[in-house]
């Protein structure tokens, strides 16, 4: 056993209201600048939809992420020969019209136009090539259904047997919010030639090395979830860094933070490196789902926090391990699925799928339906969250359900439904984490590697201040 | 002008190559990248690429044989100077094609293609691609123009160019040396100097280590 800490984050989907201060507090942070400028390390997508960038879910034509070839793993995108092959042009890089073209509004125009019969207009001009151009599509062209076909293109409904038409009567939709997963399989970290992009050993925050960097590009095609991106300025690749200047103080992601409907859950998990290959070799793919949670390992296992211990994790570390809101949700109650498993990549950002409102085909009067009468059919959550079993979100479902049938019941002194997985006081947490959501509960982070920092503190202490490196 | 062309430039050309690169590796290795620009637009990239990229590694490959390769080692190897010609043109000619006609379809991507190739042309690039193209056309005329096998550059370059790099130059080789040879000597030159400042230093850098690493990479802070 070797154990390893991450940080990990879930979103509560049953929460999230579309709003985008993520998505631009993000930008406003880390990418609103020359190069990046089309670069969203948080964006939040309408499904169903194609996404940002489109289709990037259709791992037939991006060759993303890991696939099992006679049993063994390996990049989708072929064995390293090959890959060195497409140095000099990778088939499966997306265009920046894949993402979309960044602009802006000449407003000079407004201020400076001559008088004139009709109103001047700030007319878009490109980012790029700073010439005036056509809008055509956008990083959230499709907020609530807005683009129309394309939800109907979402590649998720390839594999559902049954029809989703779309139709008016039966329309659904949800947000996604997606960053970087920071994976315990990365495969933007297998295809990088160079080795410039790597997990960090004490939080697996997984980081491109600007300086390593070299702009072979094969990390972009090779992030299933297509969130490595390339700056066309400095033309190096760049991705979420999960705010680590924040994290090492104890904060939170700003995405995080600044989250309206305080859905984003932050905390340490463990997890058994020797075992996290075999985990992504998970013969059946619905399956990879509990494989992930197999690897997870328990902070209050004496056996675990010995190994924890003599692997060098930090005390503050596995305190917050043991209280880490992400693994209750993650592995205690298991209301938490990663984003399509069938990836190979063992993401760890986690999803609580939503409970949405009954279909008209069910009866009108019950309070909470069945979760086979939800509107979001189930087996396209699953498709997102289970690949493909649907089984483990109806059981994710149910508990979200009882959840709400055991809270109300408390207030209305109604019959607790007859049979319930967890105990009372589990379901009270699981509420008092996922309703009440206080931001000190939210988010259990520790500051990175105190113990250490205050050993040089000590080291300092006689020496004459702290404004150059080790006194002077 | 001799002595300076064939006795000092190449030393100076050297200098800057091999000083101007291990001083962008360390003090500015964050802007050390390919430069690549297929993010901005795939097209003609599939096969324009390739096509450059195999020619000059042909080309290269031919020049150091040329080159390094004393006259006498191949004659005892049993390669007469004729057969040695036909075997030279045999491979330099279709590099040439390759590596001149990747080279011209590349810039017509980069100069008459997609309007968002400016934002990946700087001014360095231009200067850059116009000695590049004055290094290829220039070998390119003398291979063609040498077809008959006038001029035998194994007994004036080649030692010349082993004699600067033994630090003892004899310029009296490079004396009557064609006018098409020596503009293809200038024109490495400046391009030896521009190297270590364009996008030219991402050949130092192909990754022959990914082969033998592992695929996950954990590294402290």
């Amino acid at each position: 056993m070797k154990i390893k800490a991450q940080i990990s984050m879930v979103m509560n989907l049953d929460k999230c209201i579309g709003c985008h201060t993520c998505s631009i507090t993000c930008k406003n942070v880390w990418t609103n600048r020359p190069g990046a400028e089309y670069m969203y390390f948080n964006n939040v997508e309408t499904k169903p939809g194609i996404g940002y960038p489109k289709q990037w879910e259709n791992q037939e034509k991006w060759k993303g992420g890991w696939e099992l070839k006679g049993g063994k793993l390996q990049l989708r995108s072929g064995n390293k020969l090959e890959r060195l092959a497409k140095l000099f042009y990778h088939p499966d890089q997306p265009e920046m019209d894949d993402y979309y073209e960044p602009w802006t509004y000449d407003y000079e125009t407004l201020i400076t136009s001559k008088r004139k019969n009709h109103q001047p207009i700030a007319r878009p001009r490109s980012l790029i090539t700073q010439k005036p151009m056509e809008i055509k599509w956008g990083p959230n062209w499709e907020d609530d259904l807005a683009a129309g076909e394309s939800a109907r293109q979402d590649h998720n409904f390839k594999n559902i047997a049954e029809d989703i038409t779309l139709e008016f009567h039966d329309l659904f939709m949800k947000y996604l919010p997606r960053t970087c997963n920071h994976c315990l399989n990365p495969a933007c970290v297998a295809a990088c030639p160079s080795g410039a992009i790597y997990k960090r050993e004490e939080d697996g925050v997984v980081l491109v090395s600007q300086d390593g960097c070299r702009g072979w590009r094969h990390c972009i095609p090779a992030c299933p979830y297509k969130k490595v991106y390339f700056n066309w300025k400095t033309n190096k690749a760049e991705k979420c860094i999960f705010c680590f200047p924040r994290l090492e103080n104890g904060l939170p992601t700003i995405c995080a933070d600044t989250c309206v409907g305080r859905l984003r859950y932050i905390g340490v998990l463990l997890y058994d490196m020797d075992k996290v290959k075999d985990a992504a070799s998970t013969p059946d793919k619905g399956e990879i789902y509990h494989s992930m949670l197999d690897i997870l390992q328990d902070p209050h296992d004496p056996e675990v926090i010995k190994a924890a211990k003599d692997a060098g994790i930090p005390d503050n570390w596995l305190k917050a391990a043991q209280a880490s809101p992400v693994y209750k949700m993650v592995k205690e109650w298991q209301v938490a699925l990663p984003l399509h498993a069938e990836y190979r990549t063992l993401p760890m950002v986690w999803y609580v799928p939503p409970l949405s409102p009954i279909t008209r085909r069910a009866e009108a009067d019950v309070y909470l339906p069945d979760v086979k009468d939800m509107r979001i059919p189930l087996s396209y959550i699953a498709e997102l969250f289970a690949a493909g079993n649907v089984a483990v979100v109806e059981n994710v479902l149910q508990r979200l359900l009882d959840m709400r049938m055991v809270m109300r019941a408390k207030e209305t002194g109604e019959e607790l439904p007859r049979r319930l997985e967890y105990d009372l006081e589990t379901y009270e947490a699981m509420y008092r984490l996922m309703g009440i959501a206080k931001y000190k509960d939210r988010f259990n982070i520790p500051a990175g590697l105190q113990e250490q920092a205050e050993d040089k503190l000590r080291e300092l202490q006689g020496s004459c201040g702290y404004n150059c490196p080790g006194g002077c | 002008m001799n002595e300076f062309l064939y006795g000092v430039l190449p030393y100076i050309a050297l200098t800057i190559f091999a000083g101007g690169t291990i001083m962008r590796y360390t003090i500015y290795e964050r802007n050390w990248t390919t430069k690549s620009s297929e993010f901005l637009s795939k097209r003609d990239l599939k096969w324009a690429n390739p096509l450059f990229h195999i020619g000059l590694l042909m080309a290269f490959g031919g020049h150091c044989v040329g080159i390094l390769v004393p006259k006498f080692m191949t004659e005892a190897a049993g390669t007469d100077e004729h057969m040695y010609h036909l075997m030279s043109l045999a491979g330099g000619l279709p590099a040439a094609v390759l590596f001149l006609g990747g080279f011209l379809w590349l810039c017509q991507r980069r100069f008459a293609g997609n309007d968002r190739m400016q934002v990946n042309t700087s001014g360095m690039d231009k200067l850059l691609y116009l000695v590049l193209l004055l290094t290829i056309v220039s070998g390119t005329i003398g291979t063609v123009s040498n077809i008959p096998g006038g001029f035998d550059y194994r007994e004036t370059i080649s030692p010349w160019f082993r004699s600067v790099l033994m630090l003892q130059p004899e310029v009296g080789l490079m004396e009557n040396v064609p006018l098409v040879f020596q503009i293809h000597m200038l024109s490495w030159m400046m391009t030896a100097m521009l190297f270590p400042f364009t996008r030219l230093v991402h050949c130092l850098s192909f990754p022959f280590e990914y082969l033998f690493r592992s695929h996950i990479i954990y590294r402290k802070k």
